[in-house]
């Protein structure tokens, strides 16, 4: 055997290849189990249970990015953004220069919705509401060079939209665009548990459209709660498909992987 | 073996550059031993992570207190207070809701250590006997085996306390096989 053959490196990649340049978390152990990070530009469903810490997940994600001099941008959807800024300051990774400087940029959904004309008295968006609508998504990161951005929750969003297709169609044109901005994008989903299996989305077809799922949950250890997360799916990189116990500390959420409880005694999802 | 050989021993086995060792005592003298332990090794300008599983960390910062032992830079990851509703303000301690939690155990060793000053660090691990409470045997196997794995790749010298009458042939051998010293009784 030749030299060479013998002291180049085994690649742990089986795919081989070149790697996609990623987006790095900057969250503990998140980016080990990505192998570096969420690949730039891909839309990511966060898909998990009430309570599971998605919220959390995602304002790191985008403080993190802010952090490093990126502009970051989270959509509030369920909440009113004033109550959304109080609770970040419980955070004790938060900044709120970041706000400030423009570098962390909070937007609530039913304002857009106000300027843009598109509410509705039956909460269902037309087809031009929904034009309108990414258009808006758009030119918010267009004109702001935003690449980092979260919804929350898409679920929300797929409520006021009026049939399945509809729901492919706006998350399809969502992700084509924000690709082409090479912004990194994560949609919230809320879930739920039925007869000890965690659906991805409330629709059913979120996940079909998305570069990746990663799914958070609740398991009742012995009575007790614990949050978890496995990465179900993502384009563009090796992950770990294992699953990890995700708990907030001082300095930010960090990833462990969760022990197997001898397989099955006294663990269940919730 | 006397709480003194312990001590000789363990700093032998720190020297020899082992990383991992699983160390009994007796129940009549595990506690006043592993105050005594963790005194020695500060005085050696060594930093430690301590893990208590069987008392609150405020009680041992007292025992060592009263022991003079250097307390600069040791730090407590406490499986106790929050269970018993004791006190959780000390800034040297990280408190972990419940002993199942075993995962965070490991999370708050890795946050404990960025905080360590010293080159040369331990973890003390107080007692294995005090999370079999909680855990059935193949899950306390499970945890002892990454828990053991994770500090070797850590390379900080740790040291798994036991309590010699109540730890069984089964866990005996299983520490045994992890370990790359076994010292005391």
């Amino acid at each position: 055997m030749a030299k060479d053959d013998v002291t180049t490196p085994i690649s742990l990649d089986p795919r081989g290849g070149r790697p996609r340049e990623k987006c790095v978390t900057y969250i503990e152990g998140i980016d080990r189990i990505l192998n570096g990070g969420l690949p730039v530009g891909n839309i990511i469903l966060l898909a998990g249970t009430v309570g599971s810490g998605k919220t959390t997940l995602a304002m790191e994600f985008l403080i993190n990015g802010a952090k490093n001099g990126e502009t970051c941008c989270y959509i509030s959807v369920t909440e009113p953004s004033s109550k959304m800024l109080s609770n970040l300051q419980t955070y004790g990774f938060f900044d709120d220069s970041l706000v400030k400087e423009g570098k962390l940029n909070i937007f609530d959904l039913t304002v857009i919705n106000d300027r843009l004309g598109v509410e509705r008295l039956d909460g269902t968006y037309t087809a031009k509401d929904m034009e309108a609508l990414l258009g808006a998504f758009e030119d918010i990161v267009d004109e702001l060079g935003v690449t980092r951005l979260v919804v929350d929750s898409i679920t929300a969003v797929c409520y006021q939209l009026p049939d399945k297709g509809s729901i492919r169609n706006f998350i399809f044109r969502l992700s084509q665009f924000l690709s082409t901005f090479g912004c990194t994008t994560m949609l919230i989903s809320e879930t739920v548990v039925d007869s000890n299996v965690q659906t991805y989305s409330i629709f059913g077809v979120e996940e079909a459209v998305a570069d990746g799922v990663v799914l958070m949950g609740n398991i009742v250890r012995q009575g007790d709660l614990l949050r978890s997360l496995q990465v179900v799916k993502m384009r563009g990189t090796k992950h770990s498909r294992a699953r990890h116990l995700i708990e907030l500390t001082p300095v930010g959420l960090a990833v462990v992987p969760l022990l197997k409880w001898g397989q099955d005694g006294g663990q269940a999802f919730t | 073996m006397s709480v003194a050989d312990v001590a000789k021993s363990v700093i032998k086995s720190i020297n020899n550059g082992d990383t991992l060792a699983t160390v009994g005592l007796g129940a009549s003298n595990f506690h006043e031993g592993t105050i005594k332990l963790a005194t020695v090794l500060l005085g050696k300008k060594l930093g430690g992570i301590y893990i208590t599983t069987s008392r609150p960390s405020s009680h041992i910062i007292r025992e060592l207190e009263d022991a003079k032992a250097n307390l600069n830079d040791l730090y407590f990851v406490d499986l106790v207070s929050m269970t018993v509703g004791g006190s959780t303000d000390d800034a040297r301690s990280l408190y972990i809701e419940s002993p199942t939690m075993l995962e965070s155990i490991l999370l708050n060793i890795t946050l404990l250590e960025r905080r360590l000053k010293s080159k040369r660090r331990f973890v003390m691990f107080d007692s294995i006997n005090g999370l079999s409470i909680y855990s059935e045997p193949k899950v306390l196997k499970e945890f002892i085996n990454v828990l053991a794995n994770s500090m070797r790749i850590k390379s900080i010298y740790s040291m798994l306390m036991t309590v010699k009458e109540q730890t069984g042939e089964d866990l005996s051998a299983a520490l045994e096989l992890l370990s790359d010293a076994v010292i005391g009784d």
